[in-house]
């Protein structure tokens, strides 16, 4: 074991390609040991590119392209893909079937999913030099469950969820599933059952005063996990200028109780911040994936000490 | 915040007979845009016509050829081009931290932290004892004068009155800071709406009294609580005494005077863009359309308040009358002991005290749906900094059972008190009044510096935004509002600077604000050497990861 470990954590890419692209040179950039990515990987939109023989149209942000050229073609997807949006090509009638009812929506853009993850993670096999520099990543509640083998069958990323890790002598527990959202998402679960989750993979760690918690929810009422109050219309009430906590009564009984070193979170975009909980220190760095800027934290840890030596935001 | 009315597909319906350009599916997240009536709302308490615009109007003497009305007009043409350039930076980089994140985006992190510092967390402490006068002279003093409680009116007029009422209003700022923002935020609505309320009684009085009326009831009201024989006359003789010449007549007047109460005009028309987030992160046209909608509305919503109490105070009062009391206020040549509050004046011309009373408190809702912004922007630039470890820690530290920034409430509370001491006890310090609207105006400056410079500077974000496909022949718009609004803000810079009569350019003034600048390039300078020498570059901030 060295004397110090440092990571770069980041979280929330949505899809976001230049946010993945960013996220596998960050180690080399941040000069740090490993990298993780906390969860929420995939993206919530997909754009239909409809070719009309002569000419492919795509509806982007409202305005509406017409694209002649393969060259103009690949450069409007990649936009797509780097804003967290998944480019996918079809004929006119190809579209005019697709619909909610018979689900061939959801088949469209799992396969797109999956075909977007396949190709980061071979993206990734050469950035992180055939897994010399480890990455982990985890689900989010954003995330289908697709995505697990996909991830657990890639040769130098590690899928985290529900595991300890071994961090060259820290120990690495993680938890996509987070309390219950108005979007009725996918890794959710209630306070109880999260409770359940955090003790079973909590349960195996062998040290706890060297224990990482990456957990995706945000602990409750810290600060982490203040976002918009909603109306019943899902309207964010007086301008967006009301917050609430939204995080996770669980996470933060579990943080109280165990006292990690360190406990990372996302999950929460607008919540960017770090909260001392009593000897734990607890941070989400908030995600701003559309605008192609990785934030993401650099977080030092000192071997000897069992403690955070130093850490820093980041906008990368 | 997602634009769902624009998208199509899972969750949403396909827009008539036409095909889907995009589909969501199932994520956390995707939410509807807000209330344009909610903005509306906010920006119009923000550009307050009662508590900063009716106020700033009585300070206009020093520029007698200047007409309000064109002032006010000229201003509101201006500031519409600041809104575009901030609706344009609000859709490209939705985020709360607002100049402090656009500047360190696009300029830099130690431009970010400087003009976020100075202009939202510094200068805050001098409008702290603002908005305490603001509070005496249109709450305290016409109320207690009216109730005919003189010896507590008498003291609210004194240095310790004053520094009383500044306390008062920092206390409640800060109580509101601690309770937060969702009652606050449902109290501020139900205060525009009561606002509203008063501001039409004071109309329908104005309209339904005629001049004449106003001449006696200012005679009769003013001996009856301030023992003033003649008042109206009496005004009028002090403002000729004080070669309060022109304008006469009330009217467009000349464009070039009136352009002079422009950089007066900015202390309430600047505002606009206060309160505007947005939260979101499917961004369409319609977010564009309706966070400009949201400002554009407040702000010519103001203008359109300002304007008819203008007209009204020209039918009823009198313009003359109307310069005349204000030139005498500030010269400190009343005939009546108080600012002659133009809302005091309309409600004597009901003669119930009990009338005039209710009406000044409907109308210090304008006063209290307001007062609650003064620090919260600047805890979020002081949590922010904390976060970004320019600040230390302890700065963003919220207490663990009442939830209040304890740190920030105290980097904010101490120093405007002691700005308060000052504004109230150094008579010269009460004339920086300006200085409080200049400093935000250059923080203005620099992220409109930085929405011109968008498109070359950040090219595939600006390529991303909905503010990129607004354009007229061809260019877009927005970078070219960004230009119009640097015009504006280098105009009232320079005026203010040259211009004696707005009481900036004096040395003390420009000692003030150049420690203020100072202070914040000190406290990143001292920020950066600590942290580097506990092995934190903060160069590492904003520097973006390689892509390829």
């Amino acid at each position: 074991m060295g004397p110090s470990v440092k990571i770069f954590f980041a979280t929330d890419i949505h899809g976001s390609e230049v946010c993945w692209r960013k996220f596998l040179n960050s180690a080399e950039f941040y000069k740090a040991d490993l990298v993780i990515l906390g969860g929420d990987v995939t993206g919530k939109v997909m754009v239909p590119v409809v070719n009309h023989g002569t000419y492919w149209q795509v509806t982007l942000s409202g305005q509406t392209h017409q694209l002649e050229s393969g060259s103009e073609l690949e450069e409007i997807e990649r936009q797509i893909r780097n804003r967290g949006y998944y480019p996918t090509r079809v004929e006119p009638d190809e579209l005019a079937a697709l619909n909610e009812a018979d689900g061939s929506i959801d088949r469209r853009f799992t396969a797109e999913m999956i075909s977007t993850l396949d190709r980061w993670l071979d993206m990734a096999d050469s950035k992180l030099r055939g897994g010399e520099i480890p990455c982990i990543v985890n689900g989010g509640n954003d995330d289908t469950f697709d995505i697990d083998d996909v991830v657990e069958a890639s040769p130098c990323v590690t899928f985290a969820e529900a595991k300890v890790l071994d961090l060259d002598g820290f120990s690495l527990a993680s938890m996509g599933y987070t309390n219950p959202t108005p979007w009725d998402t996918f890794r959710e679960a209630p306070e109880d059952e999260l409770e359940k989750r955090i003790e079973a993979v909590v349960g195996q760690i062998p040290d706890m005063g060297r224990a990482i918690f990456n957990f995706h929810a945000p602990p409750y009422g810290t600060g982490l996990d203040e976002a918009p109050a909603l109306d019943e219309n899902m309207r964010p009430m007086h301008g967006g200028a009301v917050m609430k906590p939204v995080g996770s009564t669980a996470v933060r009984d579990s943080i109280m109780k165990y006292q990690p070193m360190l406990s990372v979170h996302g999950h929460i975009h607008e919540s960017r911040g770090i909260k001392k909980m009593g000897r734990t220190l607890a941070m989400n760095p908030g995600s701003v994936y559309g605008d192609g800027v990785l934030q993401g934290a650099v977080i030092e840890l000192n071997a000897k000490k069992h403690k955070v030596a130093r850490y820093i935001l980041v906008n990368g | 915040m997602t634009t769902v009315e624009d998208a199509s597909g899972i969750g949403a319906t396909s827009a008539g007979s036409e095909a889907p350009t995009l589909f969501l599916r199932k994520a956390t997240g995707l939410v509807r845009g807000w209330s344009v009536r909610d903005a509306v709302i906010y920006a119009c308490l923000s550009t307050n016509v009662i508590t900063l615009g009716v106020y700033e109007f009585s300070f206009s003497s020093p520029f007698p050829k200047g007409q309000l009305l064109t002032g006010v007009l000229i201003s509101g043409v201006w500031v519409t081009f600041l809104v575009i350039a901030y609706s344009g930076l609000i859709v490209t980089i939705p985020r709360a931290g607002g100049d402090y994140v656009w500047q360190s985006r696009i300029l830099g992190g130690p431009v970010g932290f400087v003009f976020a510092a100075t202009g939202w967390w510094f200068i805050l402490w001098l409008w702290a004892p603002i908005y305490g006068a603001i509070l005496n002279v249109e709450f305290f003093q016409p109320i207690l004068w009216t109730l005919g409680w003189k010896g507590a009116a008498t003291y609210f007029g004194t240095h310790n009155g004053e520094f009383t009422i500044c306390i008062v209003t920092i206390v409640l700022a800060g109580l509101l800071v601690s309770l937060g923002m969702s009652a606050y935020a449902r109290f501020q609505k139900w205060c525009f709406f009561g606002g509203m309320v008063g501001f039409l009684t004071v109309v329908v009085l104005l309209l339904a009294f005629s001049h004449h009326s106003f001449v006696t009831s200012v005679d009769s009201q003013a001996l009856k609580y301030f023992g003033v024989h003649g008042a109206y006359q009496a005004t009028n003789h002090v403002g000729a005494g004080l070669g309060q010449v022109a304008p006469k007549t009330f009217g467009l007047g000349a464009f070039g005077d009136s352009m002079l109460l422009v950089p007066l005009l900015m202390f309430y028309l600047l505002w606009p863009n206060w309160g505007s987030t947005l939260y979101g992160e499917i961004r369409g046209a319609s977010d564009f359309k309706r966070v400009f909608s949201g400002m554009f509305g407040g702000l010519w919503l103001t203008v359109a308040l300002s304007v008819i109490f203008l007209l009204l105070i020209d039918k009823t009062v009198g313009w003359t009358f109307y310069n005349n009391a204000n030139a005498a206020s500030f010269n400190l040549k009343g005939v009546i002991p108080i600012w002659p509050y133009p809302v005091m004046m309309a409600g004597w011309l009901v003669h119930s005290e009990a009338f005039q009373v209710i009406l000044l408190l409907v109308m210090g809702l304008w006063f209290f749906g307001w007062v609650g912004t003064l620090f919260l922007s600047s805890t979020r630039v002081i949590f922010a900094a904390a976060f970004d470890r320019v600040l230390p820690d302890a700065a963003a530290t919220v207490s663990e059972k009442r939830k209040v920034p304890m740190a920030s409430l105290v980097l904010m509370l101490l120093p405007a008190v002691g700005l308060s001491a000052l504004y109230s006890y150094w008579g010269k310090f009460g004339s920086y009044t300006l200085d409080a609207t200049l400093v935000i105006a250059v923080t203005y400056l620099f992220s409109a510096f930085s929405v011109v410079i968008l498109p070359w500077r950040k090219p595939e974000l600006w390529r991303a935004s909905p503010a990129s496909r607004f354009k007229v022949l061809g260019v877009p718009i927005v970078p070219l509002a960004g230009a119009a609004t640097m015009g504006l803000i280098i105009f009232n810079l320079v005026e203010w600077l040259k211009n004696a009569n707005y009481y900036v350019n004096s040395n003390d003034s420009l000692i003030f604000m150049g420690i203020l600048y100072a202070l914040a390039v000190v406290v990143y300078v001292v920020a950066r050497l600590i942290r580097k020498r506990q092995g934190i570059d903060l160069a590492l901030i904003n520097k973006e990861i390689p892509v390829e």
